[in-house]
């Protein structure tokens, strides 16, 4: 069984966003009105932190880009009351939108605060509900949401590799923000195999994972020098 | 029977009273709640209809007024049953004007407080899901459970007891006959009865205990079973029921002291039931503050860095003055009220009691928002400015309280009557067997 | 078009794609489209790509469209492209938002209100080409076809631009303008090398990278491009890896990806250049044989009359010591040392200036300086150095035979040429440009044609230029939104959008290698808009005669294949395919590379549509003489060019005398006297110094020169670094703020002498205390109901201020002060 993990080099990422982007144009994720967004309801599932280091001149900036981390133990599901969050054997942690109460346990309990809540209803201007991703569902209102590791686009490359009768291939299967890192510092791909890039890069000496001592083992890798 | 009977109504006829005269006050009371609860209703309805954007919460802050309230308001509950369970399995004869009053709160608190988590779900219209699909590894699902197995115990346990007077009520005549003879449940007051009665009600007070124990350590885990730093704790689970009990107390004193007020009751709820009620409450004040402080020792002990961003955010930061509110009112005003006798007035009692359960919600307050607040990760610090939907629906959740209580009293004794006879009648000199049996006995008997 | 096999599965029933659609049946909860509920309930869509060129800013990306049954629902990098090499930017992702906007101009429109009354009504094309054309045949016909002009604001070279030309020239008028300050930016290339292009470093190749405030991941020509690069050069450790020396006032996401950031006053890098020099020269470490052999004016000189004159040399050593340099400069002697000697001791190091930093009144000066470190470490030519890439084989456009009343026109002076001595390295200004329309000097403007370009909210001096529109009788803008600019305009004739269009860009500024990128209609044109290409074509045949025969195309599309025959004809380069996929750097250095075959240009053609683009990474290097281009054939550090042109404007007032020089140094605002004035020299920026503070603007990656703003992802995302959304902020150092008493997240005042505006302030400890940041491109008037109302515009208190010799705005010459506005 694979088990999907992302690799982020940090010493390759110059903190662009455009993962922010991509992401949120291939989940269909919502744009919340400017009001919203002034009371910290916008909803990334890509989003980003900054970190000042040092004393002026002196200083260090580091930009980090933080998905949901898909814990391979994610205190997120464990406090779930409705199984609407969950851990699939590959090792994607998924949200099963129209199962979730919206009681929002799993985004106190998230040591990463990697969810986000519809507040509202997401809206749209009737002219962009056209160019909707229709491969991933719409949100509806008080429902949680997260990065997914765009899941959808493993079934898609499963369906591929099913009908070529042959197994995935090592970048086959890529994130949306992957894909479109202009810096190439985001790596995807399968743990448990050996020939995998993000196998290798899990292994290097640079690799560190956010809280590791929390023993939630996120499937998120950060690469860096500094630390 | 008859004369015997008659002669007990006149000496009670204090605690019938309320239920046969109402006061245009009566109806001026009922009508504001009615109206606050009204509005109320009407912006939780607003809130199912637009979504929890109509709340002050955010992220990270995703929990806010709903979940503080529903912890508190569950503290609360602890006043009643637990307590009257306590005293009377430890058969303090003292308690029999004031269980009744303890257990009313319970019933009506925990209905209020059970509701909380579901006003505060994002898809109330899934609650179901709860069962069709639940999960028990969920503490959210033990709560459930645990809050449910309580509010039916305890209405239970405060219907029982009841039933005597109910068929006194009953016995009296008047309007509303068939509701009393309904609720009677064909009470005679023969000795069968009263022995099933005692023997139902002394299963329930044995069951009820842990039960009560039971849900705020459960609710606890709510909080102690994540990661969250400020939350991941072993003494939660007591700490949490000895704030419970804490503020069931102090919110037994004000209602005590309140019906003493308004119905005159000064002939029952004496002094004396003022001073050993005021008194368990500043040890539980001291207990409190035993807990408080280990918990926060251990924390700033271990100064894990997360931890310590919480406890300077809770003690230094925008939440100072919560915190620290929190402890003047939780230990200081109490212990310092309830330890002078000067200061140990029925006002004085009055001042502590409100200040506790003020102090123990902004407890609450403190352990639910300071933590999510405060990502570990670096993102910035989050803010919380409960909305007017969230107070409105908090004020309405009182208004409740009171109404709740203000129409128990209009239809049944708010004292309970056969038991305040029972008392008269033979714990006296029960009482004089027991003490007697507690004593040692002459030198060589041994049982 | 290409379907892929898993299409055809999905059509079977086999996917799980658009199922997802009907099971979950997000319809019932949110109101999906009438057409994507019919798609569904066919079942999977077809899904399909198209590469395109991105056109949400200059630096011209490949892209690749998602459709599904031919609507467009995603969009990445197509990782074949050269430029980008799948790579995008935020902004470039929310295309879709331009394409679907919903306040999109449906159709050509009339305006019956008063400017900015935002009263508009319908006009067809036919009528509304009518009445241009027959303003048009009117000038003509009166012999003042000069009196018409029109601004590109493309920055982009591409074919529209010699469509343009063309158009402009065969009609008449020298009043073709292009907004971006390009043309203004290469003026001291122009100076010292002759050359007037942006060039391009190899800082694959390099060790060591000096850049004077050249926010290249952020701001530059091709952000993408550089971040590829950039990061590239991270993942090579060891000693094989280049330093990033960044230099610049705030800690811009350059800075923060940078080894190490220096902060510099603004205005005065033309000082610190001219440290690094000094250091360069005394501590022998610049390329000696270059400067002896290849360069003019480095030591003191004598003219053919005998004069000795200054050279580069002694008057660095004589003006430019550390100690004196760091007072100007606020960059301690020790750190301009260190540098220096890094610079010279890690060969090949490359120093880079060539963008925002000029945005200052001294800035032709200062981008001389920094670039004279170019030619003290023999840069030019060399792995790791500076270069200038080739035009791409393109066909010319044919030969316009101007008629008599186009060659009239024609020779007449622009009218953004100023009509004084300013600014005479430049043929626009737009502050030239607003005073002449104003004053009707030379002659007046009839007819206005606004491309791709929002001057109004773009320029620094709005009123002025406001005012300059409504003297204008016939106003045309083709932008496919109603920005500030086209308030003020008679006629919108809305442009397809990008994704709706053809056209063809060449070599984006500062890309290393030739390309072409194709730009296609990914899908039918939503509204009734209409290529302004090709209503450009439509014009010049209702016009008729030779400006007919000038653009002798059915349509745009036709005009680019045949530009491209050429391309095919040359068999340079190559049609970038999935070979070049696999590392682009060895790719670079296989020099015995074999282009691709094609049988017919046809072949050609649906190839280059298909894949999206044709590069050249081969490039021969060049002989010194050809790449200077000077009086006297070599680097000159004493501009010789320079002399003449100030020699010209002396005559223009009548001739040589003292106080004519004196007249003409103090109209360019030129400080230094004698030599110095041709040299790289520090001037001094006439700054406010009742004002504490300087403000510095910039842009950021999600907002590109603030055309972004109508775009709700753009608006969300505009400050995600400091989470900040839909609003602008100001950027202020921790200790500055504690001076002022202003805390983290509160409003403040920002006030010039212009004006003042309100922004939440945010500290920052990666900012000079002295100065205040406020990033541009929100502060919309106009332009949709994402873009107005949200943010400000710190333009609308920067003062009227330009580099008197190129034309450029200096957006870093404004001083401030704050205070609290709670
Ligand atoms: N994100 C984004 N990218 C763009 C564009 C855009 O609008 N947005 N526009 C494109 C176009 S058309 C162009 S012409 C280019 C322009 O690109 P630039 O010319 O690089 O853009 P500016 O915003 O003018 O750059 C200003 C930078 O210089 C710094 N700076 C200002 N004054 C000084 C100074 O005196 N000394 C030093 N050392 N630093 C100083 C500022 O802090 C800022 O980081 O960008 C292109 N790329
Ligand atoms: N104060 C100040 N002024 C500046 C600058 C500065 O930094 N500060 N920078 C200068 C520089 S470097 C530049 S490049 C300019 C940039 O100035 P502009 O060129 O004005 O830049 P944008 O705001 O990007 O203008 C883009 C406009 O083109 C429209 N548009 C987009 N696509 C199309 C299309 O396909 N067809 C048509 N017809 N219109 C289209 C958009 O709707 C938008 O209105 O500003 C210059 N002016
Ligand atoms: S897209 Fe790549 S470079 Fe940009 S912020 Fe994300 S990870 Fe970093
Ligand atoms: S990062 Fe948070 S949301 Fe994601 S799996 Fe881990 S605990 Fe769950
Ligand atoms: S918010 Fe939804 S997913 Fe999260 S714990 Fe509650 S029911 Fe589960
Ligand atoms: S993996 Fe997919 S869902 Fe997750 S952040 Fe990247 S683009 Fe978004
Ligand atoms: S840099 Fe961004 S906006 Fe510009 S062309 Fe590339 S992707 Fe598009
Ligand atoms: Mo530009």
């Amino acid at each position: 069984m694979p088990k999907w993990a992302m690799v982020i080099d940090l010493d390759k990422c110059t903190g662009c966003g455009d993962c922010m982007a991509a992401c949120k144009v291939e989940n269909n994720v919502a744009i919340v009105s400017p009001e919203q967004a002034e009371e910290n309801r916008v909803m990334f599932w890509m989003d980003m932190m900054t970190i000042y280091e040092g004393e002026y001149p002196n200083i260090k900036v580091t930009r980090i880009p933080k998905p949901c981390y898909h814990c391979d133990n994610p205190p997120c599901i464990k406090v779930c009351p409705v199984h609407a969050t969950y851990i699939n054997p590959e090792g994607l942690v998924g949200q099963i939108y129209h199962r979730c109460i919206g009681c929002r346990y799993c985004m106190a309990a998230c040591p990463y605060t990697a969810k986000v809540f519809n507040w509202y209803e997401p809206e749209w201007a009737d002219e962009f509900k056209t160019c909707m991703n229709p491969d991933v569902s719409l949100r509806m209102k008080g429902v949680v949401e997260k990065c997914s590791f765009c899941a959808h686009r493993l079934q898609h490359v499963k369906e591929d590799a099913d009908a070529e009768d042959r197994p995935i291939n090592d970048g086959e299967y890529m994130p949306a923000c992957a894909e479109s890192c202009p810096a190439d510092a985001i790596f995807f791909g399968d743990l448990e195999n050996k020939e995998s890039k993000v196998y290798k890069l899990s292994r290097s000496p640079r690799a560190f994972k956010e809280l590791e001592d929390l023993g939630t083992e996120p499937k998120v890798i950060y690469l860096s020098k500094r630390e | 029977m008859e004369e015997k009977k008659k002669t007990t109504v006149d000496i009670d006829e204090a605690l019938y009273r309320p239920i046969y005269e109402t006061g245009k006050g009566f109806y001026i009371t009922v009508g504001v709640l009615l109206m606050i609860i009204l509005f109320a209703a009407f912006m939780y309805i607003r809130q199912v209809y637009y979504g929890l954007g109509v709340t002050g919460m955010n992220q990270p802050v995703t929990w806010g007024f709903y979940i503080v309230n529903f912890v508190f308001f569950i503290g609360i509950s602890h006043a009643g049953t637990l307590i009257s369970a306590i005293l009377r399995l430890s058969k303090a004869e003292w308690r029999r004007p004031i269980t009744r009053m303890a257990e009313v709160i319970t019933a009506i608190v925990l209905a209020i407080g059970g509701l909380h988590p579901i006003i505060d779900l994002g898809r109330p219209d899934r609650v179901l899901n709860i069962f069709t699909a639940g999960r028990l590894q969920s503490p959210l699902l033990w709560d459930v459970t645990s809050i449910t197995a309580y509010f039916t115990a305890s209405t239970v346990y405060l219907y029982l007891p009841m039933i005597p007077d109910i068929a006194k009520l009953r016995d009296r005549g008047g309007k509303l006959r068939w509701f009393y003879d309904f609720l009677s449940w064909g009470w005679q007051g023969t000795e069968h009865q009263k022995k099933v009665l005692n023997r139902a009600i002394n299963i329930l007070m044995v069951m009820v205990i842990p039960i009560a124990v039971s849900v705020h350590t459960v609710i606890s885990y709510i909080f102690s079973m994540t990661l969250q730093p400020g939350w991941h704790s072993t003494i939660f689970g007591p700490y949490f029921v000895v704030g419970a009990i804490f503020s069931g107390i102090a919110a037994l004193l004000i209602v005590m002291i309140a019906f003493r007020k308004f119905f005159h009751l000064e002939n029952y709820l004496k002094l004396i039931h003022f001073r050993y009620l005021s008194t368990l409450l500043l040890i539980m004040s001291l207990l409190w503050f035993y807990f408080t402080f280990s918990e926060y020792l251990t924390g700033i002990f271990g100064a894990e860095p997360h931890e310590m961003d919480v406890i300077l955010y809770k003690m230094t930061g925008p939440y100072a003055i919560f915190f620290w509110g929190m402890v003047i009112c939780n230990f200081i005003i109490p212990v310092i009220v309830l330890s002078f006798k000067k200061f140990k007035t029925i006002k004085g009692i009055l001042f502590a009691s409100i200040t506790v359960v003020i102090g123990m919600w902004l407890e609450r307050l403190n352990i639910v928002i300071p933590s999510l607040a405060n990502p570990r990760l670096e993102l910035s610090t989050g803010m919380y400015f409960p909305s007017l939907t969230e107070w409105s629906l908090f004020i309405g959740a009182l208004a409740v309280f009171v109404l709740g209580y203000v129409l128990f009293s209009k239809f049944f004794p708010i004292i309970s009557i056969w038991e305040i006879e029972e008392g008269r009648e033979e714990s006296i000199k029960e009482v004089e067997e027991r003490v007697k049996s507690y004593l040692p006995g002459p030198a060589g008997t041994t049982e | 078009m290409e379907i892929k096999r898993r299409d055809f599965l999905k059509l079977l029933g086999s996917a799980t794609g658009a199922v997802a659609v009907g099971t979950y049946g997000c319809h019932e909860i949110i109101d999906v489209p009438e057409r994507l509920i019919e798609l569904a309930k066919k079942g999977p869509g077809i899904e399909t790509w198209k590469n395109t060129i991105c056109g949400q800013c200059p630096a011209g990306c490949g892209i690749k469209i998602r459709l599904i049954d031919g609507i467009p629902v995603y969009l990445k990098g197509n990782p074949n492209y050269p430029v980008n090499r799948g790579g995008m930017c935020p902004s470039g992702h929310s295309a879709l938002e331009v394409l679907f906007n919903p306040d999109r101009v449906k159709e050509p429109v009339k305006r019956i209100g008063l400017p900015g009354s935002g009263k508009w009504e319908k006009v067809g094309w036919e009528e509304a080409l009518k009445i241009i054309s027959g303003k048009l045949k009117e000038l003509r016909n009166a012999g003042k076809t000069n009196q018409v002009a029109f601004i590109n604001g493309s920055a982009q070279p591409g074919l529209m631009d010699k469509h343009i030309s063309q158009f402009m020239k065969a009609f008449g008028s020298p009043n073709y303008f292009k907004l971006p300050s390009i043309s203004n930016k290469t003026v001291p290339y122009k100076l010292m090398q002759g050359l007037d292009q942006i060039p391009s470093y190899d800082l694959l190749n390099t060790k060591y990278i000096l850049s004077f405030g050249s926010n290249f991941l952020e701001e530059g020509y091709s952000p993408v491009y550089y971040t590829k690069i950039y990061s590239h050069l991270r993942e090579l450790t060891g000693g094989g890896r280049a330093k990033l020396i960044q230099i610049d006032a705030r800690m811009s996401l350059t800075a923060a990806n940078a080894d190490l950031w220096v902060p510099v006053k603004p205005g005065t890098y033309g000082a610190l250049a001219l440290g690094i020099a000094y250091v360069l020269i005394r501590e022998e470490l610049y390329d000696k044989e270059f400067v002896n052999k290849y360069s003019f004016g480095f030591n003191d000189w004598v003219d053919k009359k005998g004069m000795t004159h200054l050279g580069f040399k002694s008057n660095v050593i004589s003006n430019y010591y550390p100690e004196q340099v760091s007072k100007i400069t606020g960059v301690p002697a020790e750190t301009i040392l260190q540098i220096a000697r890094d610079l010279g001791n890690n060969k090949p190091a490359v120093v880079l200036g060539d963008e925002g930093v000029v945005d200052n009144t001294n800035g032709t000066f200062s981008q001389m300086a920094v670039y004279s470190l170019n030619a003290l470490l023999g840069n030019f030519e060399k792995d790791g150095g500076v270069y200038f890439v080739d035009d791409p084989p393109l066909a010319d456009l044919p030969e316009v035979n101007e008629d008599e009343i186009a060659a009239k026109g024609n020779r007449q002076t622009p009218v953004a040429k100023s009509t004084d001595t300013d600014y005479p390295l430049t043929d626009f200004s737009i502050d030239a440009f607003t005073n002449n329309v104003l004053n009707d000097k030379p002659y007046p403007i009839s007819v206005l044609f606004l491309y791709k370009g929002n001057p109004l909210f773009q320029s620094i001096n709005h009123r002025d230029f406001s005012e300059a529109l409504k003297k204008i009788p016939l106003v045309v803008s083709f932008d496919p939104f109603v920005t500030e600019t086209s308030e003020y305009a008679d006629l919108i004739l809305p442009d397809h959008t990008f994704l709706e269009k053809w056209d063809e860009f060449y070599n984006t500024p500062s890309v290393g290698f030739a390309h072409v990128g194709i730009q296609q209609p990914i899908i039918d044109p939503l509204y009734n808009t209409k290529n302004t290409a090709d209503v450009i074509l439509e014009l010049s045949n209702l016009i008729g005669q030779s400006v007919a025969t000038a653009l002798p195309f059915e349509s745009y599309e036709k005009e680019i294949r045949f530009s491209t025959e050429k391309l095919y004809s040359s068999g340079e380069g190559a049609i970038i395919t999935e070979g070049v996929k696999s590392s682009w750097l060895e790719y670079l250095q296989q020099r015995g590379w074999q282009i691709g075959r094609y049988n017919s240009f046809e072949e050609f053609w649906e190839l280059l549509v298909k894949q999206g683009g044709w590069w050249n990474p081969i490039r021969t290097k060049k002989d010194y003489k050809d790449i200077f281009k000077t009086p006297s054939g070599k680097f000159e550090f004493y501009s010789q060019y320079f002399e003449r042109v100030i020699n010209k404007l002396i005559e223009k007032i009548g001739g040589e005398s003292p106080e004519n020089r004196e007249k003409v140094l103090h109209s360019l605002n030129i400080m230094a006297r004698g030599d110095k004035v041709f040299l790289p020299h520090h001037e001094p920026v006439p700054i406010d110094e009742s004002m504490p503070l300087y403000l510095v603007t910039y842009k950021l990656l999600t907002n590109r020169d603030g055309q972004a703003s109508n775009q709700p992802l753009m608006q969300e995302m505009f400050g995600y670094t400091v989470h900040e959304h839909w609003n602008t902020w100001a950027e202020i150092n921790p200790e500055t703020a504690q001076e002022y008493k202003i805390e983290n997240d509160q409003f403040v005042w920002v006030e010039s002498a212009i004006g003042s505006i309100k922004v939440r302030a945010r500290l920052n400890p990666g900012i000079m205390k002295e100065v205040v940041a406020v990033p541009f491109g929100l502060g919309h008037t106009s332009y949709g109901r994402y873009a107005k109302g949200y943010g400000v515009n710190p333009y609308s208190i920067l003062k009227s201020k330009y580099d008197m010799i190129n034309g450029n705005q200096a957006l870093q010459a404004t001083k401030v002060k704050i205070s609290s506005a709670t």
